[in-house]
């Protein structure tokens, strides 16, 4: 027994060999975000006449197992705008953070509620996200997220954009990021081709239209979760619901899938 | 801290820690897995003509075989002094990866304002296409991966197209085509603009064989040789399609015009 | 003035023999020539009010803001020097912002007056510093959810470890007022600047430790004490400015806000009705006693 109390509780030289301290030096390149570790999946968002709709799955997963199964990943700004993201969840969340004093330093200028929103629409709101997402591409520490923006521009008509991990960015009169892109797009497509066709869609049919991507979703993307988060942006502000179920679900369809492709029997 | 501080004085004889700490790390450097750039798809096209100058790109933003966006403009008015750019006078095209571009875009048109709030008159081409270029060099070992186009018209009112390559290398040309498609649009533009293998006929056998005379485009033809060009691209290349936008530049201003391309 | 002359009043750092600090003491003077602030802690939530003097008609009619937001749950309205206000400010902002980073959670009003009566202290112990000219009013209100914490993505557990405690009872309105030398208590209802005296004499006479007021009241009430303390003898023209914060179910839902317009202008034009009413009552007291005395030289 060795009674220097350094000594106590580690493993021992003659056994385990001597300790490696390099583990404690921090050498090479500085190590930032290389990959995501715990992601969400797609998010999925319609404009249409008075404003946005935007939904994305309460799942958070590391790699294949659904780790965390009560995960908002819809963040309200300044009632004004919602913010939707997909990707890495520890980079969402320091968004979200960095998000929450953006909203402080508003408060600080603009002490009437409803001028804060005046100043900080949506589209600002994003062109301020689309520079933080670039910066941090070039500076090869990205924020692992592909982040839909929803709500009002300066001309209070509806606003809808998208940017990633690379400062990409885009608009579009409906978005989906991840596997929604593949899924989700072309059933909004039948209903919004043109930012005319999103101009005459009621609020009503958006939702439904939501709603029903967000089930085929559920069918064919096995990183996904019955369980959703749902918001309306209008003029009024935000409606945010983050606790919603998938209704009217039919797997009647699994029966009838048999290998891949057009393979039947 | 005195655990580990490898000095025996702070906290006697160290028992399992190795005296020397070893600097590099074992298993060597670590590869970075972030790949900085993507490419966006689309394609520009800018012609001179005697007196004008049209520049051209269809708006369609991918990444792999996802459209990301139908419309997303790749022209752009620099350097106007408004918001809106309706007094601008300069026009820059980009195609290859959308947020080098823009962020390209919006660094020419911040310059191009501050030179014409201090100086009371907008950038000539010639002072602009420079910049564009030092500002593409300047990043040289971390590039816009950005196909450039700058038009606009010169000192003496003739038409000027300015092409650049990621990191700078910039000449005036008559025309020239970016992006995707660029290599389906360039030789039909060899042929349709600078006459290229178009001969007189019965002019003579081989080398006698004379050349068709050159001679300026009108603005209308030009237009029409845009658009049969953009539709060509659509039909061949799948990153290409969804609307065609025009910048017509002329002494009275630019003038925008957007087209439909086929969506599929 | 006993100190003068003396000597012990022309350094923060020396005591004089009857154990004051009189630079100290020269703050708090400074603070009662400032402009009336209040604060009232009712049962759902924290008013702050300040009459603002306009000391020129040049000044834009409600720009330059005298009450601060300092969190998204926390407000601040101060008395006495603006310029040492506006750093007092500065510094609440900061150890907001810094709490956040550290805990990931909004700082509790308790913790923010400790922090900066602390702060406030430091600048009487030293001769190359002067106190901060000016008492402040803190007002909070701390969230009745389950320790939110900044970017937190779930709920956490329903029941068992970490679960939810359903009866326990969170957060809610505070209220500190912070003087020069660092002291502050918690309040139910705080008044400082030139018009504390009649202030405290109309906070005392509301019910705020008992049954308490809800927010409409005490926003009417606290227009109205601004208005009484006004002294129009010495001050010509005001500006009433006032902020509320209530909880989540409230209308500010747990944000320091302005208090609206229409709500504002409503209280006060009671306010006005309210010392009307009281000059008018004094005055047919004058006459009443004018009458006797009439009557008693009949």
């Amino acid at each position: 027994m060795d009674h220097r109390p350094q000594a106590w509780g580690r493993p021992r030289d003659d056994v385990y060999g001597a300790y490696d301290p390099s583990y404690f030096h921090n050498s090479g390149p500085k190590t930032a975000t290389q990959s995501p570790i715990v992601t969400g999946t797609s998010v999925i968002a319609i404009k249409f006449k008075d404003g946005v709709v935007i939904a994305a799955d309460n799942l958070a997963s590391y790699g294949s197992l659904a780790r965390f199964t009560d995960v908002k990943r819809l963040r309200p700004f300044l009632n004004a705008s919602v913010v939707g993201f997909g990707g890495d969840v520890s980079d969402m969340q320091y968004l979200d953070r960095h998000l929450k004093e953006l909203a402080i330093d508003v408060a600080y200028i603009t002490p009437e509620a409803s001028e804060q929103t005046k100043d900080f629409t949506a589209a600002n709101l994003f062109t301020y996200l689309q520079k933080v997402m670039y910066h941090r591409r070039n500076h090869f520490d990205p924020l692992w997220n592909q982040i839909l923006v929803a709500g009002l521009d300066n001309d209070d008509a509806p606003f809808l954009a998208s940017v990633d991990l690379r400062g990409t960015s885009f608009t579009s009169p409906s978005l989906a990021t991840g596997f929604g892109a593949a899924l989700a797009q072309p059933i909004m497509r039948k209903y919004a081709a043109t930012e005319e066709d999103a101009a005459k869609l009621t609020r009503e049919q958006a939702v439904d239209v939501v709603k029903e991507c967000m089930k085929v979703l559920f069918y064919r993307d096995a990183r996904s979760l019955d369980r959703y988060s749902i918001a309306v942006v209008t003029k009024e502000g935000v409606e945010l619901k983050e606790d919603e179920q998938l209704e009217r679900q039919s797997w009647a369809f699994a029966e009838r899938i048999k290998g891949y492709g057009t393979q039947t029997v | 801290m005195a655990m580990f501080s490898q000095n025996p004085l702070m906290n006697g004889p160290n028992y399992s820690f190795s005296d020397s700490p070893r600097v590099a790390a074992p298993e060597g450097t670590r590869q970075h897995r972030f790949d900085p750039y993507t490419d966006n798809g689309g394609s520009t096209l800018a012609i001179a003509g005697a007196d004008f100058t049209i520049m051209a790109g269809d708006t369609r933003l991918t990444s792999g075989y996802s459209i990301n966006s139908r419309f997303h403009p790749k022209v752009f008015k620099i350097g106007g002094t408004t918001a809106d750019q309706k007094d601008a006078t300069l026009v820059l095209s980009v195609v290859g990866f959308a947020a080098d571009g823009e962020a390209l875009k919006e660094r020419l048109d911040s310059i191009c304002k501050m030179y014409r709030y201090r100086h009371g008159k907008p950038m000539s081409v010639k002072a602009c296409a420079q910049r564009l270029s030092t500002i593409l060099y300047q990043k040289r070992f971390f590039p816009y991966y950005a196909y450039a186009i700058l038009g606009g018209l010169d000192e003496e009112g003739k038409g000027a197209v300015y092409s650049y390559d990621p990191v700078g290398s910039y000449e005036r040309e008559q025309c020239r085509a970016g992006g995707a498609a660029a290599s389906l649009i360039m030789p039909f533009l060899d042929n349709q603009v600078n006459f290229k293998n178009q001969h007189i006929p019965g002019s003579g056998e081989g080398h006698a064989l004379q050349e068709r005379e050159r001679r300026p485009l009108t603005r209308q033809e030009v237009e029409i040789l845009v658009k049969d060009a953009f539709d060509g691209a659509v039909e061949r290349h799948i990153e290409v399609g969804d609307g065609l936008q025009m910048m017509v530049i002329t002494a009275a201003g630019i003038e925008e015009i957007v087209l439909p391309l086929k969506k599929d | 003035m006993t100190s003068i002359g003396t000597g012990y009043d022309l350094s923060n750092s020396i005591f004089s023999p009857d154990g004051r600090n009189f630079q100290v003491e020269y703050a708090v003077k400074a603070v009662e020539n400032g402009g009336t602030s209040i604060g009232i802690r009712c049962k759902d939530g924290i008013v702050l009010a300040v009459e603002k003097i306009v000391t020129s008609k040049l000044l834009k009619p409600n720009a330059n803001k005298r009450i601060a937001t300092v969190d998204r749950h926390l407000g601040v309205v101060y008395s006495g020097m603006v310029p040492d206000g506006r750093h007092f400010v500065d510094r609440a902002r900061d150890e907001a912002r810094s709490w956040r980073d550290t805990f990931k959670t909004p700082i509790p009003t308790s913790d923010l007056a400790s922090r900066l009566g602390g702060y406030l202290q430091a600048y009487t112990l030293y001769s190359s510093v002067r106190p901060f000219g000016i008492t402040a009013i803190v007002g909070g209100f701390d969230s009745e959810l389950e320790a939110p914490v900044d970017g937190e993505v779930g709920n956490g557990p329903s029941c068992g470890a970490g679960g939810k405690n359903k009866d326990k009872k969170h957060g809610g309105p505070f209220l500190y007022m912070i003087e020069p030398s660092g002291l502050y208590w918690g309040y139910y209802g705080a008044a400082t600047g030139k018009g504390r005296q009649a202030a405290k004499a109309e906070l005392e006479k509301l019910d705020l430790s008992g049954e308490g007021l809800t927010l409409e009241e005490a926003v009417k009430e606290a227009a109205r004490i601004i208005y009484v303390a006004h002294d129009d003898s010495k001050d010509k023209d005001f500006e009433l400015e006032m902020t509320w914060i209530s909880g989540i179910d409230g209308p500010t839902k747990g944000f320091h806000q302005e208090v609206p317009k229409a709500l504002k202008e409503e209280a006060e034009r009671l306010a006005k009705k309210a010392i009307d009413d009281d000059d008018d009552e004094d005055e047919d007291e004058e006459k009443k006693e004018g009458g006797d005395g009439d009557k008693m030289e009949e």
